[in-house]
């Protein structure tokens, strides 16, 4: 399977919602979304699904353009945040759907059936109706529905965003083992960056209609490309290079030559080391105690630092510490 | 294929309003498509608009060929209705004043107070709904009439005919109208609002007026007019009650009816719009701005118990509901009486009816009813259904054009079939006089509030589930019967049971429509009355009180049995 996706635009009487969008998608690839609210991965999803129709651009899907394919010829499956079940079908007769659509036998349809319930952990769920389950158990028979057409394409549309905590976690998880275990090629719209770094193969990091920076989670945590992606992507320590001029010119070192005015070096919380020195130039301005670590809001060398270290260490609001950061941990990102 | 209404909302503040670029549809769905909108509309065309035109036409037809205004010109020389003007007018305001001020009581009553009897009041409620109106003009005459049951024990002959009797009447007939809307309103009220003022030490005086009153001033606007329009436009109550004291609906009928005069018809007819339009306006805005108010997640209040508030407002409400009560079950009793008010013996022979018709009519009715009912349903679903999948400027115009037929009162839109369908000459000249037309004209008398009904239930189908279908697979053919008909089973029921029951009862649309061949219970219940046969007409009342009663019981046990799927 290869998705191919070029150069699409979209917009809302006149409000551009999706401007130069170019993705592929090879192989059973799990790649994720992520974005903030009205970042235009929604709409994307839905005009790979054929739920809208692009301004601009061509998708191909092995090949073949689908403009012209309506949404059900596509042969995709999808798992939308909630509401999507027939309340008045049972289990059962929800993840057969798209078979029966498709004329197939009911016997073929009920061991198919079966199967997937079971990979979905509901296997003595079958008769039930979709109000007798809980919010994660119908998400499990959504997902479920969704394989059993064997799609060509998995799209999920923030498919645990209305699950409380604990459920999201564990369902999580499953997600990601019936994906692996599948092999179905997945494309997921998230706006949770935990969700989508435990999840994904590839993130796809969108602002604002385009596409910011696509990559491993790892590449995009570790070496943001932009100022949105640094931040998105969990804390951030945004340092100028008139800044570093004067504070830290050691780490001037690794600047590439084109960087603009607007970039700064990226320099990840946990990456910074605090020793307490009754000699060190920072200074702790708070503490927040996070279980198993501590988030710390420094002074240092007139600019205010955000670092994490071990609940270990003991540090009150006042003390004197003293900042080690390694040329190797800034990230320079543009604008 | 679905999914216009919804991309990612957020990603566009105020975005509702774009002109969609339609995902792609196969064939055969996109031609299933537009029949679903194309039939309905093209239905609401002919047998709403045409005849809309066709009045608008009429009264610029002059008596001499030509076109213009002495039709309007010759109102102001007709002085019989600067009279049912100014009596229209008087009658209205006057129902309207008393029947807000009960509708008042009844609502708060029953929503706020912890008053015993609520679900009797209720159901006294639903009573007039049942009935053709001139029921309640007909019960009143029993009571109060020279023959009434009241004069016989006091030995005196009152006079209930004329402005007194018809102020009753119309406000019994207009209450259960009233009272939903303020229930309505009250309802919609948040306790968190009452809690707040409680505890920065605010009086329950102070709470009614700060916060309960300025809640149902919209309520109260939309029920004034809505009351003030039903009674200018009722006509039932009129004939029967209305005695000499002309009003614009007895006018209307005396002109085209009695003297042939059309274009003044036509002209009247044009007239009594503009108060209905004007409600109906009122109507809109007020919901617009009571929508403002209600917070998604407000809760309405909970009356606690208050021993002498309790009381006082059981008494008036009671007091009231056995009112309406009584005067329906008087019509009901009279039916079996042999000579009212004087011997007092049970027998059936008022059912017995052989005058103007027999039970021709009630059959005719029936057929009309299931007709309109059946027909009326699916249109009406076919094109909400339609309507939900456009957008933008042909979204807006279909649905006000499905939602204008609630500002023409039923004596105009008769009026209008008559000037639209009374042409042989016309290729849907042939429909004149058929249960056809009939049925169609009582479905477009009460097509918006079918509508309403049904886009409310469609807009609690998940647009999830629609899209869920098409990537599976499934075509209109599948959202239609997976998606649509399981979650507005009940919606349908509802609605098709509504048309059969008004257009049983209702009389002003159909009284210029029925003809010596094809006539329809309402109108026989008129015509008993007017030949002096009113025991007959109370039996006759009685039977159509029966079926429509049977029907309201029966959509009541299917609803509350089917309630979660």
């Amino acid at each position: 399977m290869s998705l191919e996706i070029r150069n699409l635009h979209k917009s809302f009487a006149g409000q551009v919602a999706l401007e130069r969008i170019d993705l592929a998608l090879d192989g059973a690839e799990f790649v994720c979304l992520l974005g903030p609210s009205g970042c235009g991965k929604t709409t994307l999803l839905r005009i790979i699904a054929g739920l809208l129709a692009a301004d601009r651009g061509s998708i191909r899907l092995n090949g073949r353009d689908l403009a012209a394919v309506p949404t059900r010829e596509r042969g995709f499956g999808i798992v939308f945040q909630s509401y999507s079940l027939f309340p008045h079908m049972t289990v059962a007769q929800n993840v057969g759907y798209g078979l029966a659509i498709r004329g197939v036998a009911p016997a073929r349809i009920a061991e198919r059936v079966a199967g997937l319930l079971a990979t979905v952990k509901l296997a003595d769920f079958g008769e039930r109706y979709p109000g007798q389950l809980s919010g994660g158990q119908q998400q499990r028979v959504a997902i479920a529905r969704a394989l059993a057409v064997d799609p060509a394409l998995l799209l999920l549309d923030e498919p645990l965003s209305a699950l409380d905590a604990r459920v999201r976690a564990e369902l999580r998880g499953e997600l990601r083992e019936v994906q692996r275990k599948l092999g179905i090629p997945t494309l997921m719209v998230t706006h949770d960056q935990d969700e989508a770094m435990v999840l994904a193969d590839r993130v796809v990091c969108m602002n604002r209609g385009r596409i910011e920076q696509s990559g491993t989670p790892q590449e995009l945590y570790e070496q943001p490309r932009t100022r949105f992606v640094a931040e998105f992507m969990g804390h951030s320590n945004l340092l100028t290079p008139d800044w570093l001029q004067q504070a830290a010119p050691s780490l001037l070192a690794g600047m590439p030559a084109d960087l603009r005015a607007a970039g700064a070096a990226c320099v990840r919380p946990e990456r910074i080391a605090l020793t307490p020195d009754a000699a060190g130039d920072g200074r702790v301005v708070e503490v927040a105690f996070m279980g198993n670590f501590k988030r710390v809001r420094l002074e240092w060398r007139g600019r205010e630092l955000l670092a994490e270290v071990s609940s270990a260490l003991a540090l009150q609001p006042g003390d004197p510490v003293s900042v080690d950061i390694a040329a190797q941990d800034c990230a320079w990102v543009m604008a | 294929m679905s999914g216009h209404e919804r991309h990612d909302e957020r990603a566009l503040p105020g975005g509702e309003e774009e002109p969609m670029t339609a995902a792609p549809l196969a064939a055969a769905d996109r031609w299933l498509m537009r029949a679903c909108l194309y039939v309905p509309l093209a239905a609401l065309l002919l047998f709403f608009a045409l005849p809309m035109g066709f009045i608008a036409w009429r009264s610029l037809m002059q008596d001499d060929g030509g076109i213009g205004f002495a039709n309007y010109l010759a109102l102001l020389d007709t002085p019989g209705v600067w009279q049912a003007t100014r009596n229209s007018l008087g009658l209205g305001v006057a129902t309207t004043a008393i029947t807000l001020l009960l509708a008042f009581v009844l609502a708060y009553g029953m929503e706020r107070t912890c008053m015993r009897g609520r679900r009797f009041v209720a159901a006294a409620l639903t009573l007039p709904l049942l009935a053709p109106s001139l029921v309640l003009g007909l019960g009143l005459i029993f009571i109060l009439g020279r023959n009434g049951i009241v004069g016989q024990l006091l030995g005196i002959r009152p006079d209930i005919y004329g402005f007194h009797g018809l102020l009753i009447a119309d406000v019994l007939y207009a209450l259960p109208q009233a009272v939903l809307i303020l229930r309505a309103a009250l309802r919609c009220a948040d306790a968190r609002q009452y809690e707040a003022a409680e505890v920065l030490g605010a009086t329950p005086w102070r709470q009614f007026r700060d916060i309960t009153l300025p809640g149902m001033r919209y309520g109260l606007l939309s029920a004034g007019f809505v009351v003030f329009t039903v009674t200018i436009t009722d006509f039932g109550n009129a004939v029967v009650i209305g005695g000499d004291f002309s009003v614009l609906a007895t006018e209307i009928y005396n002109q085209v009816s009695g003297q042939m005069r059309f274009g003044i018809g036509a002209v009247v007819g044009l007239l009594l719009l503009l108060p209905a339009a004007l409600s109906v306006w009122i109507e809109r805005v007020a919901a617009q701005r009571q929508a403002g108010i209600g917070a998604e997640s407000a809760q309405p209040p909970q009356p606690r118990i208050a021993r002498g508030r309790d009381g006082l407002y059981a008494i008036a409400c009671l007091g009231i509901a056995s009112a309406i009560c009584a005067v329906v079950a008087t019509v009901v009793i009279a039916g079996f009486i042999r000579l009212w008010p004087y011997r007092l013996d049970l027998t059936l022979k008022h059912y017995d009816i052989t005058v103007s018709g027999g039970y021709a009519s009630l059959w005719a009715s029936l057929a009309v009813s299931l007709i309109a009912a059946t027909a009326g349903t699916l249109l009406l679903f076919l094109l909400a259904f339609s309507v939900r999948r456009l957008s933008g400027w042909p979204a807006r115009a279909a649905t006000l054009l499905a939602t204008l037929p609630v500002g023409v009162p039923g004596l105009v839109l008769g009026l209008a079939y008559v000037f639209a369908f009374n042409e042989p000459a016309l290729p849907w000249g042939a429909l004149y006089g058929s249960l056809f037309l009939l049925a169609m004209c009582n479905f477009y008398h009460y097509h918006t509030q079918g509508y309403v009904s049904m886009a409310t239930g469609l807009r609690a189908v998940p647009a999830q589930l629609e899209e869920a279908v098409a990537v599976l697979g499934g075509g209109v053919g599948r959202l239609l019967a997976d998606v649509h008909l399981p979650a507005l089973r009940i919606t349908l029921w509802a609605v098709a049971a509504f048309l059969f029951m008004r257009s049983m009862v209702t009389l002003s649309a159909v009284i210029f429509l029925v003809t010596p061949e094809l006539s329809l219970s309402a109108v026989t219940v008129m015509r008993l009355d007017e030949a002096g046969f009113t025991s007959q007409a109370a039996a006759f009342s009685t039977c159509i009180m029966a079926v429509v009663g049977a029907v309201a019981l029966l959509l009541h046990r299917l609803t509350s049995r089917c309630r979660v799927p």
